[in-house]
């Protein structure tokens, strides 16, 4: 019966102060919404790979290459080589295998398609336990013409036929195969870094005319996965890697007679569960994530959470000499002080529940959008323990947030509430409350900095020249394959002759579409060891111009001249000759030439073939071109060289004027009249440039949408404690009206009064978004300036100034209207 | 000083119509002493509420120095009202977050008057009323009559010629009471015209004249001597 009446009473009064209640309920409905969209990016981001059933003992090795005068190269994969190396010196490790991906084109019939395939050795599939839909995966490869295929590409090959024991042909541009289906599993999941599609094994033979893939110990073009015995053995591998790198790396072309392999290099292994989070490098199959982002986003979360159940406890503080007289009613009637905090806590976990259920439907609302920033399927799961969760982080909520309140309200002296018939509240309540006004700002300015700050350096990247045309530029893939290489020259003569078309090239790169190629380069009097190592890109004739690069000094590479460098094999026969070369600034200044036009002439000797042939191409320095950005701003511009590839490239790139649809249809038209079976691939430069910061981008976006929240929700506690301190100010205000004060004296008196804790909160927030922001930039090596952070706390400051003054505003001024004899009446 | 003809005020809620004054003639020369007098809920405090313009009449004429301010917005009533009226209340209404000199000040800080001369005004007006030496205490650390004290020294420190009191004595024992009545006798003296609202015939005793109410109505003279 008592509870009956709790819940009455409850309920009566969520009923009967509907603005307190709806502010309530809102912001913590919206709390909690935007808590549990971000734990179910969080819980999905530490989920990767935690579900296989070795994880504990599964590795991938990285590697760090430590060039001087460079940005280290850090990638994800590793020497083809390694793996036999890691076998054979350290006993822990069981079981390894390379993954390389290749995308040949595959023949199945008459049709073709361009499919990744993972390459790997035979331990794979005893490291990794893949789900079989057909076939017997233990003995699934064992030649190099059995193939595994997901179920995905079984039903898109061969639709509903089984496809066990049929076979296809795979085109990989240097040999061909028929494969057999031996074996079709599950698809992968979402939360893997190992994303498989189709599976078949290594066999070095087949690659000996691009030992880079597996032979090489200086190029790193497959990942490679390793098993140990136990979980530590991981930390003894990685404690005596260095010796390892020196005992089995080949002697190195840079650094004199004297240099180990452990100078330069940097070997290390990571458990496959931290690969998502905490891996660094290049070479990575799918999108990483980022410990950081996790670690901001949960702080977001808890931030948001804090906002939501202060404004909980603040409004219910504040209310809570409204209700003096009900606690003392009560007690005059025989309720306990354990009666009243149960019946306050009860109160606000009831209305944390109500709150609860809007969330699950803002939720629900969100996610399709959310989902969409993330490039993720995050879904609450109604059938798992998702809903016990939510339902105890609401029950936690709202214990948290009803405690204070209840043991405020719970000890009221009934005698002086009901004699004094004033303000009951204590100044210790007062200013807490205050103290809390200010938390909540403070963290809504400091998300609100930070917002600003990553959009204002997502707005300097794509603003910011970097050195090329990034405007009206198509680019056609794949244009490396065998078959299209062919037709080059009539492909570019085609698209050239169409009328929206004014310029055309090939390269083997493309900005935001890169690989690391490195060379040696020697000036004339210096000696092999001393040799500099530089970046080098393959461009074709036009590339300068059609990109619209500055050209700084001399000329760029002409049809009419003999610029064509020689090939390695026609060096090995002894042929020597000067070729063309085209260097940017940086490699001008580093080979140590004080200006753009001082390096023309000049003749620079280039390393060619394997290592150990010691073979050298002699080189004129015929250009010198700007410095350009192809890599994201995070990566400092290198020093690099642009060799001329005559007749051969990976991309096409056209410029264009007009509609972009037009001409990709008119692009098309071409390709497909002139290459059959080989599907067109095209990309638009500009949005292969944004996709650099695809990352930074959805990072932003959710940063913006979640301290929007934030702010959001402070600004509705902030409404609700400006009414009520107007209402309970009604006294003073009548007094001060009656003495002379007009509206606006009022008005300007509580707006006062609400912008003392919004200074305060601004110094609190500045120093640490400051500190947190400028370490962010960091990341950038081209960036806005610190001094921009200042500028944006100055405008959070004020903005959030503004917000408070319009929101206190509003409900100030019809108090400040009223007749102040009703105030002064009412004692 | 002043002049009420004719003048009525109803308040209307839903869908009741309660006439709080009716038909009200009252004049009221510079340098009285009123008490106004009668049963609660016969209008005595809407009366003075109008007088002291807080509240606006039905219908009806107010000459205040001879204008009709009967009609005036609130802006330019409160324009009038500072410059001219003080109030006391019954519950003295003195704000509880502000010491006894702050408090008095408050009624000089809407006169755009200079912070040295609010200083020594205050000063003046405490040494009056004898609340110096508790110029720095907050109103919940006074009694009672110190407390209406401190409402007595703000009601004046504007040099208000009139002064509205509301029951000024019904928070107050006997002795007390008597105190701030003899100090609205003194003010009176020196040529503040007041009007007072009480409940106590003997404190009424120390006006110069009594106007009663009943109903909404001034009672002729002639019934004052019946009760």
């Amino acid at each position: 019966m008592l509870i009956y009446n709790y819940l009455l009473s409850g309920w009566r009064n969520i009923n009967h102060n509907k603005l307190f209640s709806s502010i309530n309920i809102l912001g913590l409905a919206i709390g909690l919404a935007a808590v549990t969209l971000i734990t179910l990016f969080v819980r999905s981001e530490l989920s990767y790979d935690t579900f296989w059933k070795n994880a504990d003992t599964l590795h991938r090795s990285h590697i760090v290459f430590k060039i001087p005068g460079r940005d280290p190269f850090k990638a994800v994969s590793a020497p083809g080589p390694l793996i036999h190396a890691l076998k054979k010196d350290y006993p822990q490790v069981t079981q390894a295998s390379r993954v390389a991906n290749i995308s040949p084109a595959i023949m199945v019939g008459a049709e073709t398609f361009i499919q990744q395939v993972s390459l790997v050795d035979k331990d794979f599939l005893t490291m990794f336990d893949l789900t079989s839909l057909s076939g017997d995966l233990t003995n699934a490869l064992n030649d190099p013409h059995s193939l595994i295929l997901t179920k995905e590409l079984a039903v898109k090959y061969f639709g509903q036929e089984d496809p066990i024991g049929k076979t296809l042909s795979l085109d990989y541009d240097y040999f061909k195969r028929d494969y057999k289906i031996t074996a079709v599993i599950e698809n992968s999941v979402s939360n893997t870094q190992l994303p498989i599609k189709a599976l078949a094994l290594i066999d070095e033979n087949d690659w000996t005319d691009r030992t880079s893939l597996f032979a090489q110990w200086f190029s790193v073009n497959a990942q490679l996965y390793f098993q140990t015995k136990n979980p530590s053995d991981l930390d003894h591998i990685n404690a005596t890697f260095d010796d390892f790198s020196n005992r089995n790396f080949p002697k190195l072309p840079i650094g004199g007679a004297d240099a180990k392999a452990s100078d330069f290099i940097e070997l290390s292994a990571m458990n496959i569960k931290d690969l998502h989070l905490h891996a660094v490098g290049s070479g990575e199959m799918t999108e990483r994530g980022n410990a950081t982002r996790v670690f901001i986003f949960s702080a977001i979360a808890v931030l948001i959470l804090i906002i939501a159940i202060i404004n909980f406890m603040n409004l219910s503080t504040a209310r809570a000499s409204q209700r003096a007289k009900e606690v003392s009613l009560r007690k005059v009637m025989g309720a306990s002080r354990s009666n009243l905090i149960f019946q306050f806590l009860g109160e606000s976990v009831l209305v944390t529940f109500i709150a609860l259920a809007i969330s699950i439907g803002l939720v629900e609302l969100a996610l399709p959008f959310y989902n969409e920033v993330l490039n993720k399927e995050l879904a609450i799961n109604y059938a798992s323990t998702d809903m016990l969760q939510i339902t105890g982080l609401a029950l936690i909520v709202g214990i948290l947030g009803g405690l204070y309140p209840a043991f405020v309200l719970s000890n009221f002296r009934p005698a002086t509430v009901l004699k004094a018939n004033k303000s009951a509240e204590s100044s210790a309540s007062v200013k807490l409350r205050a103290i809390l006004v200010v938390m909540q700002f403070a963290v809504s300015i400091g998300l609100f900095i930070s917002t600003a700050v990553v959009y204002s350096q997502m707005q300097y990247a794509e603003k910011m020249n970097p050195g090329f045309n990034k405007d009206n530029m198509l680019l056609v893939h794949r244009i490396g394959l065998d078959v299209v290489s062919e037709k080059l020259d009539m492909l570019v003569k085609e698209i050239s002759k169409t009328p929206q078309v004014t310029a055309v090239t090939w390269s083997n790169e493309t900005p935001g579409n890169t690989n690391e190629n490195n060379t040696m380069l020697r000036l004339p009097g210096m000696s092999k060891d001393d040799a500099l190592l530089m970046g080098q890109r393959g461009v074709g004739y036009d590339f300068f111009a059609t990109y619209e690069i500055k050209v700084l000094a001399g000329r760029t590479y002409q049809k009419e001249r003999n610029d064509t460098p020689l090939a390695t094999a026609q060096i090995r026969e002894g042929a020597s000759r000067k070729s063309s070369i085209v260097i940017n600034s940086s490699a001008a200044r580093r080979l140590g030439f004080n200006s753009a036009s001082d390096a023309i002439g000049q003749s620079i000797f280039t390393s060619r073939g394997n290592p150990n042939e010691n073979l050298e191409a002699e080189l004129e320095v015929v250009g010198v071109v700007d410095d350009v950005h192809f890599d994201s701003l995070r990566a400092t511009i290198r020093p690099e060289i642009y060799n001329l590839n005559a007749t051969w490239g990976q991309t096409l790139s056209v410029r264009f004027n007009g509609n972009p649809d037009t001409l990709k249809t008119n692009v098309e038209a071409i390709w497909g009249n002139a290459i059959a079976n080989i599907p067109f691939r095209y990309s638009f430069l500009r949005q292969d440039v944004a996709d650099m910061y695809k990352t930074e981008q959805g990072q932003a976006k959710m940063f913006a949408a979640f301290s929007g929240l934030a702010i959001f929700i402070a600004c509705l506690g902030l409404y609700g404690l400006a009414n009520f301190t107007a209402t309970r100010r009604t006294k003073e205000i009548g007094i001060r009206k009656v003495m002379g004060a007009s509206v606006f004296d009022i008005v300007k008196l509580l707006l006062w009064q609400f912008s003392k804790p919004v200074f305060i909160a601004n110094l609190i927030a500045w120093p640490i978004a400051y500190w947190a922001m400028s370490d962010w930039l960091e990341l950038f090596v081209y960036r806005i300036d610190n001094s921009y952070i200042l500028l944006l706390s100055a405008i959070a400051g004020i903005g959030a100034l503004l917000i408070a003054w319009i929101t206190v505003a509003t409900n100030s001024i019809s108090v400040a209207k009223a007749n102040p004899i009703k105030a002064l009446r009412h004692e | 000083m002043l002049k009420i003809q004719n003048l009525s005020k109803s308040y209307r809620t839903e869908n009741v119509e309660t006439t709080a004054l009716n038909n009200i003639e009252i004049e009221i020369k510079k340098g009285e002493f009123i008490a106004i007098m009668g049963p609660s809920g016969c209008g005595k405090s809407t009366l003075l509420n109008t007088i002291g313009m807080l509240d606006s009449p039905t219908s009806g004429h107010y000459w205040f120095n001879d204008e009709d301010v009967a009609n005036y917005s609130e802006a330019k009533l409160a324009n009038i009202r500072k410059h001219n009226i003080g109030f006391i209340f019954q519950s003295f209404n003195l704000i509880d977050e502000l010491s006894v000199r702050e408090n008095i000040e408050l009624a000089l800080l809407y006169h755009n008057i200079p912070s040295a001369e609010r200083k020594e005004r205050v000063e003046k007006v405490m040494q009056q009323v004898g609340i110096t030496h508790r110029a720095n205490h907050m109103p919940s650390q006074l009694s009672g009559g110190q407390q209406q004290r401190v409402a007595v020294a703000r009601a004046v420190v504007g040099d208000q010629t009139m002064i509205l009191a509301d029951e000024p004595t019904g928070n107050l024992d006997t002795q007390h009471g008597h105190e701030v009545m003899e100090m609205l006798q003194e003010l009176n003296a020196n040529g503040k015209t007041i009007v007072m609202v009480t409940h106590s015939p003997a404190h009424a005793e120390f006006a110069t004249r009594t106007i009663t109410l009943l109903d909404g109505q001034v009672v002729e003279p002639a019934l004052k001597a019946v009760s």
